[in-house]
């Protein structure tokens, strides 16, 4: 595990945590509407400030909150071409099946991979520091599973080419 | 009227905005701040008394002001302070601030991390890891919250 | 030293909860649009009565102690007042608000003869009761409100009312209603007392920012405490030529605070655990967290588990499904359960988790070292 990742991960969770102190609102805009006030900034006085969190020029997430929403967009690392195909594969995989992750936004926010979006209703009915634990899961996680995803690419690759070989 | 009839683009057209309640963000009053003096700096900087550099760009950080190339420098040269201190010294610069001192470091961290150049977002996580055992998440929630961006 | 209660099976955050006189009952809402009443009987809490009529979520419920009312009011821009017959029945009358937006709090004020409706058309509703058709009427407070109301109290001589908003400010307005009321005479706060009056105003920072989530009236009313989401704790002082005393805390924000004694604050919110401050002279000094709850350590997780989640996950905990304190989620309301503002016994909080806890200041006095309530 590279130097940097704990510390990434730790500035993560606990600006997560800050940040992820919402509560109910109604919008004061449009009657009896209630949306995240993230996505539709109307009030500028119910939005904080956007935060960036880098590990490098290529991976950082950037967590943008408001008084009753946070999201969080993330940007995953991708060293080659092969990974750039299987990281757009996997991310179009999930977002098109977004409802099932709860969390998970279908679009992600211009220049990220990834983004999910958390509301005041799902911190209801979820603990937060799990909410927390669930993207820091993930951020780990999808840096492997790609690495995985990679070398089983490769190999199968490999296996081919030495069939296809064998005949000359 | 009948030649638009087609046209969205009135949708788009934020009315709200024109409501005489709408919150405004108050005008900043006080005298404009230039910053910290980059030459007082760099020879803090130079003698290697590197926490009284660090308390000298935090103290006279430009919150209050509006010109985004001020704070640009102070950005600038507060990091160059940030970056020059070595990973043994950040817990002893963080445990010599005051309290308004962690929060506005906190808030030029979380600057830092938007530029990232070689190795420095490594060096900011030590930091901000440092400046969270000081400040707590209140000083996270506290750089979330204050309009007052550095 | 804390007891906690939890309704019915259902597990769903308790958005407010309000008591009656004796504490024998108690209004609260399960997050949605229904309003329960449960009754004590021995140690358990049957539900007595089930008060829908709102059609979104309650935000707000407060009962007078003396004339036995309910209100409450809700997201569908509506209030009601819910008086008990004689059979139990509990039946409403509509208030016109006269709001187009939520109503997000509700406070009877001390002589229960009128109250007072934050909502998020920028404005507070006053309202009280006129005989003549029968139902509530209200008076608005509108200027210079910029942002939704969060939270209100009512100063003990029944006219003076502090407002927090999300637009970072609190601010103290008179809410005399001249058709029900004899005129008042000056006070601290200010003389010329005309229904909305704002008396003073206090910005939560110099340059905005952090809404406000609470605010509370001293029991002598001179003083005011608030609480914002810049994690701070503020004090201003009438007495004092209206200085705001701040203290900025490491916590996560509080989403309440409560004055227990002329001089301590209790406040909760976000970190799940109530705290106690104690203003004194020029400064707000922390006294103690109220929840020493140690999470009960489970024996069966190995040393390499817990390696394994330290260097993979950057935490430490080894079972972290359970928080270290009562509360497992964010604190939403405080109430006094014994008590009043010039020296409480016991106060109550509820939460996003469910449960409704009864905090014993004074065995919590006699338990923890360097707990003194002044």
């Amino acid at each position: 595990m590279s130097a940097t990742l704990k510390p990434y991960l730790t500035a993560v969770r606990h600006t997560l945590t800050a940040a992820m102190c919402l509560e109910h609102f109604s919008s004061q805009v449009v009657e009896r509407y209630n949306k995240p006030e993230v996505e539709v900034r109307t009030s500028k006085e119910l939005l904080l400030n956007p935060v960036v969190i880098s590990r490098n020029a290529n991976e950082k997430v950037l967590i943008e909150s408001s008084i009753n929403s946070i999201r969080v967009s993330i940007m995953i690392k991708q060293a080659d071409e092969i990974e750039k195909i299987l990281c757009k594969k996997f991310m179009r995989f999930m977002m098109m099946r977004a409802e099932n992750f709860i969390v998970l936004r279908r679009k992600p926010v211009d220049g990220y991979h990834i983004s999910f979006l958390i509301t005041n209703f799902h911190t209801e009915q979820m603990y937060k520091h799990k909410l927390v634990d669930f993207v820091i899961y993930f951020m780990e996680e999808i840096d492997k599973e790609i690495s995985e995803m990679k070398l089983a690419v490769n190999a199968r690759a490999r296996i081919c080419s030495e069939e296809f070989l064998k005949r000359f | 009227m009948a030649k638009n009839t087609s046209s969205s683009a009135f949708r788009k057209i934020d009315i709200d905005q024109y409501n005489e309640d709408n919150f405004k963000d108050e005008e900043a009053e006080q005298s404009v701040p230039t910053g910290p003096d980059e030459g007082d700096v760099c020879a803090y900087l130079n003698q290697g008394r590197y926490v009284d550099a660090l308390k000298l760009v935090l103290s006279n950080a430009p919150l209050g002001s509006s010109d985004q190339q001020v704070k640009d420098n102070a950005l600038a040269l507060t990091l160059k302070v940030l970056l020059a201190i070595k990973s043994a010294q950040i817990e002893e610069a963080v445990a010599a601030l005051s309290q308004e001192d962690v929060d506005i470091l906190m808030k030029y961290i979380y600057r830092g991390f938007e530029y990232p150049s070689e190795g420095s977002s490594g060096h900011l996580l030590l930091w901000h890891e440092k400046a969270f055992s000081i400040g707590g998440t209140g000083s996270i929630v506290r750089v979330l919250s204050d309009r007052m961006k550095v | 030293m804390a007891q906690t209660i939890t309704f019915g099976d259902s597990c769903a955050p308790i958005t407010c909860h309000a008591w009656n006189k004796d504490r024998s009952q108690i209004a609260l809402s399960p997050n949605n649009n229904e309003v329960h009443i449960y009754e004590k009987e021995g140690n358990d809490w049957k539900q007595t009565n089930n008060l829908v009529e709102h059609d979104l979520r309650v935000m707000g419920i407060d009962w007078a102690p003396n004339t036995n009312r309910i209100v409450t009011c809700s997201v569908d821009r509506n209030a009601y007042v819910w008086t008990q017959g004689e059979d139990g029945k509990w039946t409403t009358t509509l208030v016109l608000l006269r709001i187009n937006r939520a109503a997000t709090c509700v406070k009877w004020s001390p002589m229960e003869n009128k109250f007072a409706v934050g909502s998020g058309a920028r404005l507070i509703s006053i309202c009280y009761f006129e005989k003549e058709n029968n139902w509530w009427v209200s008076k608005h407070i509108k200027k210079p409100i910029r942002s939704t109301v969060t939270s209100l109290d009512w100063h003990p001589n029944n006219i003076l009312l502090v407002a927090g908003s999300a637009d970072f400010k609190v601010r103290v307005f008179s809410a005399y209603i001249k058709d029900i009321e004899d005129q008042p005479g000056p006070n601290v706060w200010g003389s010329k007392l005309p229904l909305g009056q704002l008396l003073a105003e206090f910005p939560n920072t110099q340059s905005g920012g952090g809404w406000v989530h609470s605010v509370s009236f001293s029991a002598d009313g001179n003083k005011v405490a608030w609480v914002g989401h810049d994690s701070s704790i503020n004090v201003a002082d009438a007495t004092q030529g209206k200085s705001v005393i701040k203290i900025k805390t490491e916590y996560l924000p509080f989403l309440g605070c409560h004055w227990i004694s002329n001089n301590s604050i209790v406040v909760a919110g976000h970190s799940c655990i109530p705290l106690l401050y104690c203003h004194e002279g020029n400064s707000l000094k922390f006294v103690a967290k109220l929840d020493n709850t140690q999470r009960k350590e489970s024996g069966g997780l190995s040393a390499m588990k817990k390696f394994q989640s330290l260097d993979r996950q950057a935490r430490i905990e080894t079972n972290d499904t359970y928080l270290d304190s009562i509360h497992q989620n964010a604190i939403t309301a405080i109430n006094l359960y014994k008590g009043s503002k010039a020296g409480a016994d016991k106060f109550s909080t509820s939460g996003l988790d469910g449960q409704l806890v009864i905090w014993d200041l004074r065995s919590l006095e006699k338990t923890m070292d360097g707990l003194k309530i002044v």
